[in-house]
């Protein structure tokens, strides 16, 4: 019953709920997102642009990720299909473009995010990519919103600047807990909550791989360093949910 | 003769593995060829070919001399023969000795079970001329139909037909214009016109184009070549002229009509058998695949096929080399072997992997601190190693001492401000003095 309510008074009780806990917003579905951090943190963002999306594993859906990239890049990283798999996304998904120039990483990006084949388009640019501008990225959103796919610009070494995107995100590798002998831990991250369309922005969660689950997990509140116990948490992103319903009912959710 | 007798007796022997499927590629390239002599001729698997030469012999200088031509194309050592009907032929060239007698061949010559080939010999019938003049209804009555069908074809009085190859002809279409066309948009619409009449040529064969060739031919003879290269077979016009779209956009010099286009030929070079489609009720999967399938083709033409690649899985060992980037065009989405079992992996490669300057601890112990890209970093948390040999069974030398490629020792890191690296150190201390150290990934 509550939860009926809640989805008929609409966006304004919505974000009162999403200001009063500390969830994390998901990466929804037909939306524009972007990620910022630091050339040697991409792995990290990487990871969360992936794992905060719908590729996982599920076999029926035939969704493909597109990653678009400039050719020629300095420092050029290739995704590696193995370190995929054991995050959970399906190497087969993922397309591998590249660009000679940043107008055509947009349109292949565009063109990527208006085909309803695709399940999530990443951008990855680095510095100050002038061509992305609030037109280019408005173009972006409304091509996510039709097609339903998220498109998530992933920006390096980048400052922030106007957009259309529903959320803005810096990520930031975190020091792991060490397992024994000095072994470094499961992957965790900083994520910073920098912009938000639908609610306050400006918190930070910490998030660790949870094995487990097979997802990361918030792990902002946990003091003491511990394994997590298996079955104790919620996974953080509703994957499943936001592939079917999307919208408030799965931010909530999540 | 087994192969151990028959070295024996020829210690110089040369031995090859049997390859079925590269000798009926063999035989098929060959049965091309012979269309030279005659349109008639089939393969006969796995190794004849039988000529239908027919009202052709004359142009060849009689038989012998077009026998002696056709053996001399196929550049191998043959048996031929001249018969007056295919299973007389192909008996005289297997069974046959020098007369073309079929009366004096051997019953070998049927190419009956062994057991039926026993029971005719126990009868005393030794040469097809024995059968030849006895009734056929007793024959039939005591070694079966089988027996008499082939003797009645290899004496002709049955047919023996062949199925020669037929080669389709090619799609290629082609029209004039009276006057030279001067707007590029009307030769896109003529290039329309002739990609729906291509399209329903190739419907009625079942057959869908994966390369096109348009040829512009311009009044002063400058010719023009458009290609598009699909990654499945299409013959859907309008997805077609998308793809030439995107072509004409990417040239380097556009495409200039000068004094007009005289002609447009259009060729389907490359065809593959594409099935019609039903409507589709419910198959809203399917429709997403195509989809999909259109946004490679479009982001091939306009890039380049190799720009637009996926993850091939391949069983090797070093990283760099456990997966492949193939053209999306080219290969088909596969299932990745399963990984959770092995040990961390990467989710970035660096391509190729990037020195490092280290310091460590113990000679062959993990780093220290290490140096990349004018910045420190200190080590915080080490895990490995993770020995990976090289693959020296690739080189032929490469299991000498001295000729193995070096070692790779992987460490999983992870510095001062929690960022996590894998590291290799490039040779063990016995095979070289000084290792390098290189970065090879980065973990989330």
């Amino acid at each position: 019953m509550a939860d009926k309510v809640f989805k008929l008074t609409g966006s304004a009780a919505e974000r009162l709920a999403q200001a009063a806990g500390s969830e994390l917003p998901a990466l929804e579905c037909g939306r524009l997102h972007e990620i910022h951090a630091s050339a040697d943190d991409r792995a990290a963002a990487f990871a969360f642009a992936l794992c905060g999306s719908d590729l996982r594993g599920e076999p029926g859906k035939p969704g493909a990720a597109v990653f678009v990239q400039m050719a020629r890049a300095p420092g050029r990283a290739i995704p590696a299909g193995d370190g995929l798999a054991l995050l959970g996304v399906p190497p087969a998904r993922l397309l591998f473009v590249e660009t000679e120039n940043e107008l055509d990483l947009l349109r292949a990006g565009l063109e990527a995010a208006r085909c309803p084949g695709v399940e999530l388009v990443l951008l990855d640019t680095r510095g100050s990519f002038a061509k992305y501008d609030l037109t280019a990225s408005r173009r972006l959103a409304l091509a996510a919103e039709q097609s339903r796919c998220r498109v998530i610009v992933l920006r390096q070494d980048a400052e922030p600047r106007p957009s259309a995107a529903q959320t803005r995100w810096a990520i930031s590798s975190a020091p792991s807990h060490a397992l024994e002998a000095n072994a470094p831990g499961s992957p965790a991250m900083e994520a910073t909550l920098l912009r938000w369309r639908n609610g306050p922005a400006g918190r930070r969660w910490r998030l660790e791989w949870d094995g487990d689950h097979g997802t990361f997990r918030d792990a902002t509140d946990d003091t003491t360093h511990r394994a997590p116990l298996p079955g104790t948490v919620v996974p953080l992103f509703g994957m499943r949910e936001s592939a079917e319903g999307g919208g408030p009912e799965h931010t909530r959710a999540a | 003769m087994t192969l151990a007798d028959a070295r024996a007796r020829c210690p110089s022997l040369a031995t090859r593995p049997a390859d079925p499927a590269l000798d009926s590629r063999e035989l098929d390239a060959l049965v091309r060829a012979m269309v030279r002599f005659t349109p008639m001729v089939a393969a006969d698997p796995p190794d004849g070919i039988v000529l239908d030469v027919t009202g052709c012999s004359h142009l060849f200088g009689g038989e012998a001399e077009l026998a002696r031509q056709a053996v001399a194309l196929s550049g191998y050592t043959t048996r031929h023969a001249l018969g007056p009907n295919a299973a007389a032929a192909r008996a005289l060239a297997r069974h046959g000795g020098k007369n073309e007698d079929v009366l004096a061949l051997p019953i070998t010559a049927l190419e009956l079970p062994e057991e039926a080939q026993a029971a005719l010999r126990r009868a005393g019938l030794r040469q097809i001329g024995d059968l030849a003049r006895r009734p056929m209804q007793t024959l039939a009555a005591r070694f079966g139909e089988e027996m008499v069908t082939r003797l009645r074809q290899i004496l002709g009085e049955a047919s023996s037909a062949i199925a020669p190859r037929r080669v389709s002809p090619p799609i290629r279409l082609e029209t004039r214009f009276p006057e030279p066309l001067i707007r590029t948009d009307d030769a896109l619409d003529a290039i329309e016109d002739l990609l729906e009449q291509a399209a329903q040529g190739m419907e009625s064969r079942q057959l869908g184009g994966r390369r096109f060739t348009v040829v512009l031919c311009r009044s002063d003879n400058a010719r023009r070549r458009l290609v598009v290269d699909t990654g499945r077979p299409e013959r859907d016009p309008a997805a077609v002229m998308r793809l030439l779209h995107e072509r004409i956009d990417t040239l380097s010099d556009p495409l200039d009509p000068g004094f007009g286009f005289d002609s447009i030929e259009l060729g389907v070079s490359r065809t593959e058998p594409l099935p019609s489609r039903q409507m589709a009720l419910e198959g809203a999967a399917e429709d997403l695949t195509d989809d999909l399938a259109a946004l490679i083709d479009r982001l091939s033409v306009r890039l380049g096929p190799n720009r637009v690649r996926r993850l091939t899985p391949c069983d090797r060992h070093l990283p760099e080399v456990t997966q492949k980037l193939e053209p999306a065009m080219r290969v088909q989405a596969g299932d990745w072997p399963n990984v959770q079992d092995r040990p961390a992996r990467p989710v970035l490669l660096l391509d190729p992997p990037q020195p490092v300057d280290v310091v460590a601890g113990v000679p062959d112990g993990p780093p220290l601190r290490f140096r990349w890209k004018n910045r420190l970093h200190e080590v915080r948390l080490a895990e490995g190693p993770e020995r990976i040999g090289a693959e020296w069974w690739r080189k032929p030398t490469g299991h000498l001492a001295g000729e193995k490629p070096p070692t790779r020792d992987y460490y999983r890191i992870e510095d001062a401000e929690g960022r996590r690296y894998w590291l290799f150190r490039h040779g063990l201390f016995e095979e070289t003095s000084s290792p390098r150290w290189y970065l090879h990934g980065l973990f989330p």
